[in-house]
């Protein structure tokens, strides 16, 4: 342990550490635009500049390890004017079009400009301007005017993701941040520089002009598109906002999906495939209780369901949904004790994507994996049993492949085939329970509800303790 | 292109194996004498032969100015207009050039034979004003010394 002073303050830190990580970690406040926890020390944004007793100059806290008995002062008016000095440069050529930016309130560089920065601009030249809404790849948004040239992005593929597709180039004030012509930016973890990113220079093409982040809260929940089980922050409308113009569905939309840090899981990271979980869940809802096809209300759906068992010799039930461990508890103590319980995996490696890498990407894409196989095993349909009823608990099952057997299908989502099941019941998503998953490592991750559950659509976990007569 | 990664090659053995970026700025000087400019597919035939991040090789060819980006002529005169030189009469001679050249800055001459850049300090200061002409120092320049070196030139 190192013992340091910084504002006055005692600060006890680990040897190796920089005195902004001390200071961060204490609670004091640096600036900071290119320093970032996960990444390299770059130290060329001189924002975080402090006083150290006994330098002559000013000193870049994010690249000055700590020693014992340093004297470090982090808000005195020759640090404060250096700050104003370094946002001077740094917005020089910045456009200031926050009006138009979808960064604009939760952008680094504007808080800082408001609580370190001056009101006026002191050059007196035309602003230089760089490349404007490019398509750094079918999924970000470029703008070079609004770049500050931190590197977090380019560190981020050199360091983490490792595909070195971003790169600095040109020099001075021709600097930008650029991928190679001839090659795309398609990173699988490409869209987590937009979130790196500490200004407006990147943006999500999918969130482009959706909303204003003020209007927005995150909701903890977890991404269901591989084994993995990621954290994510799913963006809904704050209740406050919800606003008769913009119409039921955008009031009740989830507008985009980040990534929520959770050390022990992904970190602060997240593929792109978790970015897009909320476009996954957008697709074709199932909403109204089918009975041979006919719509019915929630409760004929139950009662259609319990004459079906009360008339089935030998059923089975046929379980892989993105089910949480508190669904599976349920269906096992319920249904699941009377009938013939198969598992299989609903969700492969789809064409484009990545089947696995040695990051966060798992080949196993059903979030459930885990806890199915701890409680029912690996058990494949077997059409020699002659079931006569089974209960579909998740998608993409082939109707025809279960041998003639009456049908209840329990689906999020609208079923893809032609034929319809003997009888529909429409569940409700991970957007709209709380719960549990188990990852593949049996590390247990928490998603909490972002919406309620459409009118007739019903928990699967509150559905098996009725379904049995 | 097989003839120059034999010349790679020949340089390559002359360094470590394990410092293969450490060659990329030797590899782009020879590309740049081979071919008089370099784009990005040579930045990715120099990446691809040595193993780096095309990335890295792009990001060295743009930001030295002495790699030329676009076709120049036989002739490439640079003229330094840093303090020094610009003391001593740089832009007069920047301008006789351009006026007995009929080119501007940047430009390069219809027959292919000049291209005429003003670039940052040369670092002959003590003998101002000063130009280069391919891998040749002239200094102490007048207008009559610039024409004798245009004329001699093949």
């Amino acid at each position: 342990m190192i013992e340091l002073k910084i504002d006055n303050q005692t600060v006890e830190a680990n040897e190796g550490e920089t005195v902004l990580q001390a200071a961060l970690r204490s609670g004091i406040e640096i600036p900071h635009f290119c320093y970032h926890p996960c990444l390299s020390v770059a130290g060329n944004c001189r924002i975080c500049l402090v006083k150290v007793d006994g330098r002559p100059k000013l000193v870049p806290s994010c690249n000055l390890p700590v020693a014992p008995g340093m004297t470090v002062e982090t808000d005195t008016e020759d640090v404060r004017a250096a700050r104003r000095a370094v946002m001077q440069f740094i917005t020089l050529n910045h456009p200031g079009d926050c009006g138009i930016c979808d960064k604009a309130g939760e952008c680094r560089l504007q808080d800082y400009h408001v609580r370190y920065g001056e009101e006026e601009s002191h050059s007196r030249e035309p602003k230089h301007h760089r490349p404007k809404f490019s398509d750094l790849s079918p999924r970000i948004v470029l703008d070079n005017e609004r770049c500050l040239l931190c590197s977090r992005c380019v560190r981020f593929t050199r360091e983490v993701s490792g595909s070195h597709q971003l790169g600095i180039v040109e020099r001075g004030s021709h600097a930008r941040v650029e991928r190679l012509e001839g090659r795309p930016f398609d990173d699988p973890y490409s869209d987590n520089v937009i979130g790196l990113c500490p200004t407006g220079a990147l943006l999500s093409r999918d969130f482009l002009y959706k909303s204003r982040v003020w209007y927005l809260e995150p909701v903890r929940s977890v991404c269901t598109g591989c084994a993995r089980c990621c954290s994510v922050n799913v963006w809904r409308r704050q209740r406050e906002w919800h606003v008769r113009a913009l119409g039921a569905e955008l009031n009740r939309a989830a507008y985009r999906v980040t990534p929520f840090e959770n050390p022990a899981i992904n970190g602060p990271w997240l593929c792109n495939k978790g970015f897009d979980l909320h476009r996954r869940m957008a697709r074709k809802r199932a909403l109204t209780p089918l009975i041979g096809g006919r719509e019915a209300t929630a409760e004929e759906a139950v009662q259609e369901a319990k004459r079906l068992f009360a008339a089935a010799g030998n059923p089975a039930v046929l379980a892989f949904a993105p089910a949480s461990n508190e669904e599976l508890a349920a269906f096992r103590d319920g249904l699941g004790r009377r009938v013939q319980v198969y598992t299989r995996e609903d969700y492969h490696t789809e064409p484009g994507e990545v089947a696995e890498d040695d990051f966060l990407i798992r080949g196993d894409k059903n979030p459930a994996s885990y806890s199915i196989r701890a409680l029912f095993g690996n058990r494949p349909y077997a059409p020699a049993a002659r079931h006569d009823l089974v209960v579909i608990w998740g998608e993409r099952v082939d109707y025809h492949a279960l041998g003639g057997a009456k049908l209840i299908h329990l689906a999020s989502f609208e079923p893809a085939g032609e034929t319809a099941a003997d009888l529909l019941i429409p569940v409700s998503t991970t957007f709209e329970r709380s719960g549990t998953f188990t990852n593949f490592e049996g590390k247990v991750n928490r998603f909490e509800k972002v919406f309620d559950k459409p009118a007739q659509v019903l928990h699967a976990g509150d559905l098996f303790g009725r379904l049995v007569p | 292109m097989s003839c120059l990664n034999e010349r790679f090659d020949r340089l390559r053995a002359a360094y470590p194996a394990e410092m293969a970026s450490s060659l990329v700025l030797p590899l782009l000087h020879l590309m740049q004498q081979e071919k008089g400019h370099l784009t990005e597919s040579d930045a990715l035939h120099i990446a691809d032969y040595l193993g780096v991040p095309a990335m890295q090789v792009k990001e060295a060819l743009t930001w030295y100015t002495m790699f030329h980006r676009r076709p120049v002529g036989r002739h490439v005169i640079k003229v330094c207009r840093n303090i020094a030189c610009s003391l001593m009469g740089a832009e007069r001679l920047l301008g006789h050039l351009t006026a007995r050249l009929g080119i501007g800055e940047g430009e390069t001459t219809a027959d292919g034979r000049f291209t005429l850049l003003a670039v940052e300090c040369l670092a002959s200061c003590g003998t101002a004003p000063a130009m280069q002409v391919n891998d040749t120092y002239h200094e102490g320049l007048t207008e009559e010394k610039i024409d004798r070196i245009l004329e001699e030139l093949p």
